[in-house]
């Protein structure tokens, strides 16, 4: 009785804010979405905002006359940031409410726990987040970040900058795992000894590396032990540290790094977890001047960023979905990329004429280009995407100030074996 | 060598030329510091600008150090008149209601003026700020470092002498060797020392190499251990064997010397980490060791001391808003604006808020279950892990999911460095706090009339209550003081860690470990079996340099030596039997 | 205490329970296949009740230690996934070169996917056997029944009881999550196992013989339950059910009159693990994915807690608690994300505080209130776990 009372309850609110948004929502057909982000759990932390991000999205384009002529319906499941339960929720996206596309997943687990779902059922997941690559699913469109768009041009930065010593740490998982791999190939290739690389490695019997850099555990607490061993192979002066760790065990690492005397001009720290929204739990002052490389930043002066940024807040402001946080929100790379994602399907769809996966997907592989608040973005035919890069340094009040753009860098997922 | 004589035979020279480093040295044949300075501002690339910035190492202008401080800053604009080329101006004094400033001259540090000649006022945010980056910084610093060398302050003095003997450029040698000369302080003179046998490292000449390294080798400091290894790999590749053992010589002392740092500085982190397990798992020896609840909620009543520090902070500084979930209660706490020491001082002021808060926390939990549930442990256990989950997404839904931020305070933010062991302040309050509190309970327990009362219930329920005790009451008080401790650990890991709704999760399987390894019932086992597995852990740490392993060790160390000990180190010994 | 009520008398002869269990198991093996097979049933149901299936065989090797020994194991989750893993490997093994890099052509030697991410060119020698599934199913039963021989010796032979079991067992699993993190353990670190392709040459993917698979590893959890269901029963009604019962209401009495309750609980407690092996192996290709996660010491309490809310000591306690408590999961992490962990920690609380007998002692307290024959016990009183009659 109280489902049925709070569902319809649910429904009207539903339908009220449609109504506000689009006068025509009323005689619009409707095409049915999913929405495969935790909102519960450990990942709700992140997975939330892209929630919101989302929402703000759709109404933004129902607004407009939706796609194809239909409202976007949103389907919103919560896997609870269980990962058997990713698989389970795919299934009941793609086989039960049947929908045309589906936005989420942010962990590298959840991804590969949904992805044979969506690889048997033939449907479509854009994936917002910089992961390590070394995949290429034809039912996955990778809005997120490649490696080579966001680890190589930072470590670009750093060489550059006259830095000669590098120190690798992250959480044991395998996007930190990868990216130091790939970035250890990389170093060489640039002639960086192996003896300048911090960390440690793992070879295995035939002598090959397996395994490079420091690896704590989720929610490790404790990093005298590591600071100590950056600070002493930082003594030399020339040094800089390369951080894959994830968001929980960043405010550790940086309260210990910072009360160890280390700072950014002594030796700086290239955080590839840290965005505007992980900023908001983090001493941003003992931070000043660490560096982030993302392909969006809140910083960027343009016209469009500072409409969409407007857009947003006035979204907040007036929406009355449920659990959205209203107060002291900030945007940051994979909720931009989330944003984007929606528009390039949306394209997609317009260019294809039609709904269909196979044709959305082709419609992706010929190149469709969208005009986002970090600048242009264009599909490729492996799946990714090509986008601007930027590099920045951190500020007093948790904003990036942008030090170097790369425009146009080609997304490309499969880096290993190709420096030497 | 000659030169080298020469200078040494002419020491009154240097001292001069030292004298000239914070004086008005004698502006050489060319430009002014100032003019060098725009030069490098308006040159065209970032090589170019980092070229002359270079060029005025050594001056002693202190228009440099001034002129830098705004670049670095974001203080320096480019003026573009509607005439001419391009005047880098520094904007100074304080903004007017359009928020201008008035402009000086960058070349040469006169006023702005108009065309009528009055004082041109600018607004810095229409004017475009003269680019730097991180490379360019690092030589203002390194030229401003120069200009340390002179300075009153032992810290600058010292990072401007390890900047140049890094740096290896033997024409930076007078200026050292003349510092010496004149250096009182033990530090700069050891740290002049190592730059100058750093720079004669770098000599061509053999002999000054030998003599270097051995001074080096005296020295054995980690920061020039790169330095030598470089050196070494070249002396090998010229065969010249000599400077070669000179060179694994001196990289043995310092070997040597890092492995005795390393021992002693992870003593002093095992002994750290194991207060942190103490002042964790205090509360838990009480709560879960004295009263015999299995509480899975004692990470929450860390969580709940750590909301209360972050609560404490705002209220100190800006105020806020929350709103208590379901019942929609909005509560708005002002803020006392306070800054400097005052605003500091908050987190003092959260010691006490933290306990109470999570004191009051416990009583509603032991009021409302954990009194029902005291003759079945195991279904206590079951209870509080609901306990726990209620607890974690109320605060979720108070504070939201994000971890909030606890800025750490200036004297808990720093370090002492006594022969290369970092002492973080952090580090040495928690040991500290940990022996002030264990001695706190152990005062409560044994000197107070309550601690009586809490000794003979823990012993006997039933016994305490035929004697007239009001055994219901110290049942509460008892869970109150297990909780705020939880609570004071609560406020101290703020400092060290993540505040978030699940953080208390991060803590449990390591505090019922550290009591059940003391022996349950026993403060004084869990004191030892904290400080026994922080130093276990770090030592392990350590030899294995694998965070991971050495934590999985523990645990089977933990599981092996409960096989030996099934009651922990020091059991209450009884003989009653179920 | 004499039965107060008709309904409840219905549980109290445990031949009666048991035939509930196993008509009820029959129905499902029966009727839900059929159904799916008609496309009167989705296949998104089938693999979810699959999975409920495969929970409920965990919480009876959790009911199987604390409700009729009086061993509460926080490690049974480690146990699951460990029968998982095994499972796993064979399966991991199966996709051969339909993975991802053997499509591309970088994969000769056709290892799974996660080891040629790290670099890996051979497969590690320990890996090996698990090509054969004979060898992978005795692994399902022989990994997790060997580590509770050993772990289990070491710690009833030091008698260790009680709540210190309990936090063993925790700390076993939470150091296993630890190691099985680890990308060197080359088990696939965070990411675990996925992207399973066949099963003894069956496709798991195929849209036609992908379903048809997936309806055979359904009917085969609900064979499986029920076998273990049997099993349980049997044992009951011997006399080491009756010893080993004793041990849960009085250990040192036991003791004293000569049984040696150390053997009797290492027996238990290996057969539980195996119980919560095949679990894990029949979850597994169900699901799609075994990670550590699975087995932290949250996991573990999560199914004590099932079986809490079923009810201990009984057969069909569990079974209803795992299957209820997913469903309700299920149904509320979609309607009240934000207030989900709160449902479940009130029921927990009410649970423990006002039905320590679990679900199926709802229709006998009801009864009770009505009649006003006897009032409900308070709760101090009702602590110990609901007597089994023989």
């Amino acid at each position: 009785m109280i489902t049925k009372l709070t569902k319809m309850l649910g429904v009207a609110a539903f339908a009220s804010v449609a109504l506000l948004s689009s006068a025509r929502a009323a005689d619009m057909a409707t095409v049915k979405v999913g929405v495969l982000h935790d909102l519960s759990g450990t990942m709700a932390i992140s997975e939330t905002s892209l929630r919101d991000i989302l929402l703000f999205t759709f109404d933004e384009i129902n607004a407009k006359g939706g796609v194809l002529g239909k409202k976007i319906v949103p389907v919103i499941v919560d896997p609870g940031s269980d990962w058997p339960t990713f698989a389970v929720k795919s299934k009941q996206l793609l086989e039960v409410d049947k929908v045309a596309v589906v936005f989420g997943c942010w962990t590298s687990v959840s991804r590969k726990s949904a992805l044979p779902v969506f690889e048997k059922d033939n449907g479509l997941l854009f994936y917002p987040v910089q992961y390590e690559g070394e995949e290429e699913s034809q039912n996955v469109a990778y809005t997120a970040e490649a490696v080579n768009q966001q680890a190589i041009p930072a470590v670009d930065y750093f060489i550059a900058q006259g830095k000669k010593k590098f120190y690798l740490i992250g959480t044991d998982y395998v996007y930190p795992q990868t990216t130091n791999l790939v970035l250890l190939e990389y170093l060489l290739s640039k002639k960086v000894p192996l003896a300048n690389i911090g960390g440690g490695f793992v070879k295995d019997s035939s002598g090959k590396i397996t395994n490079a850099g420091k690896y704590t555990p989720f929610g490790h607490k404790d990093y005298q032990q590591i600071i100590a061993e950056i600070k002493d192979f930082a003594a030399s002066g020339d040094a800089c540290v390369i951080s894959t760790l994830n968001g929980d065990t960043n405010p550790p690492f940086f309260k210990e790094y910072a009360a160890a005397g280390l700072t950014a001009d002594t030796c700086p720290v290239v955080s590839y977890s840290i965005a505007e929204d992980e900023f908001r739990s983090l001493p941003a002052k003992d931070l000043v001047g660490q560096i982030g490389c993302w392909t969006y930043f809140q910083s960027i002066d343009t016209p469009a960023n500072k409409k969409f940024l407007a857009d947003f807040q006035a979204w907040l402001k007036t929406t009355n979905a449920e659990g959205v946080v209203k107060e002291g929100r900030v945007v940051d790379s994979p909720m931009v990329l989330s944003y984007d994602g929606v528009y390039l399907w949306k394209a997609c769809v317009e260019k294809a004429g039609s709904f269909d996966v196979d044709k959305v997907r082709a419609a992706w592989k010929s190149g469709v280009s969208f005009m986002g608040p970090g600048g242009k973005v264009t599909t490729q035919p492996n799946m990714h995407l090509t986008k601007t890069v930027y590099i920045g340094e951190s500020k007093a009040d948790g904003q990036f100030k942008i030090l170097k753009t790369f425009p146009d860098v080609f997304g490309e997922p499969h880096l290993k074996g190709t420096f030497k | 060598m000659a030169w080298k004589s020469f200078l040494r035979s002419l020491p009154w020279v240097i001292i001069a030329t030292v004298g000239c480093l914070t004086g008005p040295r004698a502006k050489a044949a060319q430009e002014t510091a100032r003019a060098t300075i725009v030069r490098a501002i308006l040159a065209p690339d970032a090589a170019q600008k980092l070229e002359i910035i270079s060029s005025l190492a050594g001056q002693g202008d202190e228009a440099i150090r001034e002129l830098f401080t705004a670049w670095r800053q974001d203080g320096l604009f480019l003026y573009a008149p509607a005439d001419g080329a391009k005047i880098p101006v520094e904007l100074t004094g304080d903004k007017d209601a359009q928020g201008a400033q008035t402009a000086v001259r960058a070349d040469n540090g006169e006023v702005l003026k108009t065309a009528a000649g009055q004082p041109l006022r600018l607004v810095g945010s229409e004017l475009v700020a003269v680019e730097h980056d991180a490379r360019l910084r690092l030589a203002m610093r390194n030229v401003v470092d120069l200009l340390d060398l002179g300075s009153p302050l032992l810290a600058k003095r010292l990072r401007a002498i390890q900047t140049l003997g890094a740096a290896q450029k033997p024409d930076k040698l007078p200026v050292l060797l003349a510092r010496a000369q004149v250096e009182t302080e033990a530090d700069a003179k050891l740290a002049l020392r190592q730059a100058i046998a750093l720079i004669e490292l770098a000599d061509p000449s053999d002999e000054l190499k030998l003599k270097g390294l051995a001074e080096l080798r005296l020295l054995h400091s980690s920061a020039s251990y790169d330095l030598i290894k470089a050196a070494r790999a070249k002396a090998q590749a010229d065969g010249k064997s000599g400077i070669a053992k000179a060179a694994d010589l001196a990289m043995g002392a310092i070997e040597q010397h890092r492995s005795v740092v390393n021992f002693f500085g992870t003593l002093f982190r095992g002994l750290s980490a194991g207060s942190i397990l103490l002042v964790v798992a205090l509360g838990l020896a009480i709560t879960f060791g004295l009263m015999g609840v299995i509480n899975m909620a004692h990470g929450e009543m860390i969580t709940v001391g750590a909301y209360a520090t972050y609560l404490t902070q705002k209220v100190f500084g800006d105020g806020v808003n929350f709103t208590l979930p379901f019942i929609k209660f909005a509560i708005h706490l002002p803020g006392l604006h306070l800054t400097g020491w005052a605003y500091q001082c908050y987190f003092v002021v959260a010691i006490p808020v933290g306990f109470l808060g999570a004191a009051l926390v416990g009583i509603a939990l032991e009021r409302s279950v954990i009194r029902f549930l005291y003759r079945r442990p195991l279904e206590s256990l079951l209870a509080t892990f609901g306990v726990s989950l209620i607890l974690q997404q109320m605060f979720k839904l108070t504070f939201g999911s994000n971890n909030v931020n606890v800025d750490s305070p200036v004297y808990l933010s720093s370090n002492w460095t006594i022969f290369d062991i970092t002492f973080a302040w952090n580090r040495v309050f928690v040991i500290g706090f940990a022996a002030v509190i264990v001695f706190g309970v152990w005062l409560a327990l044994t000197k107070t009339p309550l601690g009586l009362l809490i000794r003979c219930v823990m012993q006997n329920r039933m016994m305490a209550a035929c004697m007239g005790v009001r055994t219901e009451r110290v049942n509460m008080l008892t869970f109150a003081l297990g909780s705020g401790l939880a609570g004071l650990a609560g406020v101290f890991v703020t400092q060290l860690g993540t505040v978030g709704p699940s953080m208390g999760q991060e803590y449990i399987v390591d505090s019922f470990m550290t009591v059940v390894v003391g022996g349950v019932g026993s403060i004084f086992g869990t004191v030892v079996s904290a400080l026994g597995i922080g130093l276990a852990d770090q030592s392990l740490q350590q030899i294995l340099l694998n965070p991971v392993l050495g934590k999985i060790l523990v645990l089977v160390s933990i599981i092996l030596f409960l096989q030996w000990r099934p009651t922990g180190l020091f059991a209450a010994r009884s003989r009653s039997l179920d | 205490m004499s039965p107060p009520s008709a309904s409840l008398s219905f549980f109290r002869s445990r031949h009666l329970e048991f035939a509930t269990v196993a008509v009820c198991l029959v129905l499902l093996t029966v009727i839900f296949p059929l159904l799916n097979a008609r496309g009167l049933l989705s296949d998104y149901t089938i693999t979810l009740w699959g999975e409920y299936l495969c929970y409920a065989l965990l919480a009876l090797s959790v009911d199987l230690l604390w409700g009729y020994t009086g061993l509460l194991s926080l490690g049974q989750a480690l146990f699951f996934s460990l029968g998982g893993y095994m499972f796993g490997m064979y399966l991991m093994l199966q996709i051969g070169m339909l993975g991802s890099y053997a499509k591309a052509g970088q994969n000769p030697a056709g290892l799974p996917d996660f080891m040629v991410f790290l670099g890996h060119t051979f497969l590690p020698p320990f890996w090996r056997p698990f090509q054969s599934f004979g060898f992978a199913v005795a692994m399902v039963f022989l990994l997790p029944g060997f580590l509770a021989l050993v772990f289990g010796f070491l710690a009833f032979r030091s008698r260790i009881k009680g709540v210190y079991f309990s936090i063993l067992t925790q700390a076993l699993t939470y150091g296993a999550a630890l190691m099985f993190f680890r990308n060197d353990f080359t088990m696939g670190g965070n990411n675990g196992f996925t992207d399973f392709k066949f099963i003894l040459g069956h496709s798991l993917v195929d849209k036609g013989v992908g379903s048809a698979t997936m309806r055979g590893l359904f009917i085969a959890s609900a064979l499986v339950l029920l076998l273990v269901s049997l099993g349980c029963y049997w044992l009951n009604g011997t006399k080491f059910g009756l010893v080993r019962q004793a041990i849960r209401d009085g250990e040192n009495r036991v003791l004293f009159s000569g049984y040696a309750t150390a053997h009797y609980k290492l027996f238990v407690f290996v057969v539980a693990a195996m119980i919560a092996g095949v679990g894990g192996a029949l979850f597994v290709p169900q699901a799609g994915i075994i990670n550590p996660d699975q087995m932290t010491p949250a996991k573990s309490i999560e199914a004590v807690v099932w079986v809490a809310v079923g009810g201990r000591g009984t057969l069909i306690g569990p079974i209803i608690g795992a299957i209820s408590i997913n469903a309700l999961r299920s149904w509320a992490t979609q309607a009240y994300p934000d207030s989900w962990l709160i449902i479940l920690g009130i029921i927990f609380l009410v649970v423990v505080l006002f039905l320590p007998g679990g679900i199926v002692s709802l229709p006998a307290k009801i009864m009770a209130w009505r009649s006003r024959r006897q009032p409900p016990a308070p709760p101090l009183e009702a602590a110990k776990p609901v007597p089994d009659r023989p």
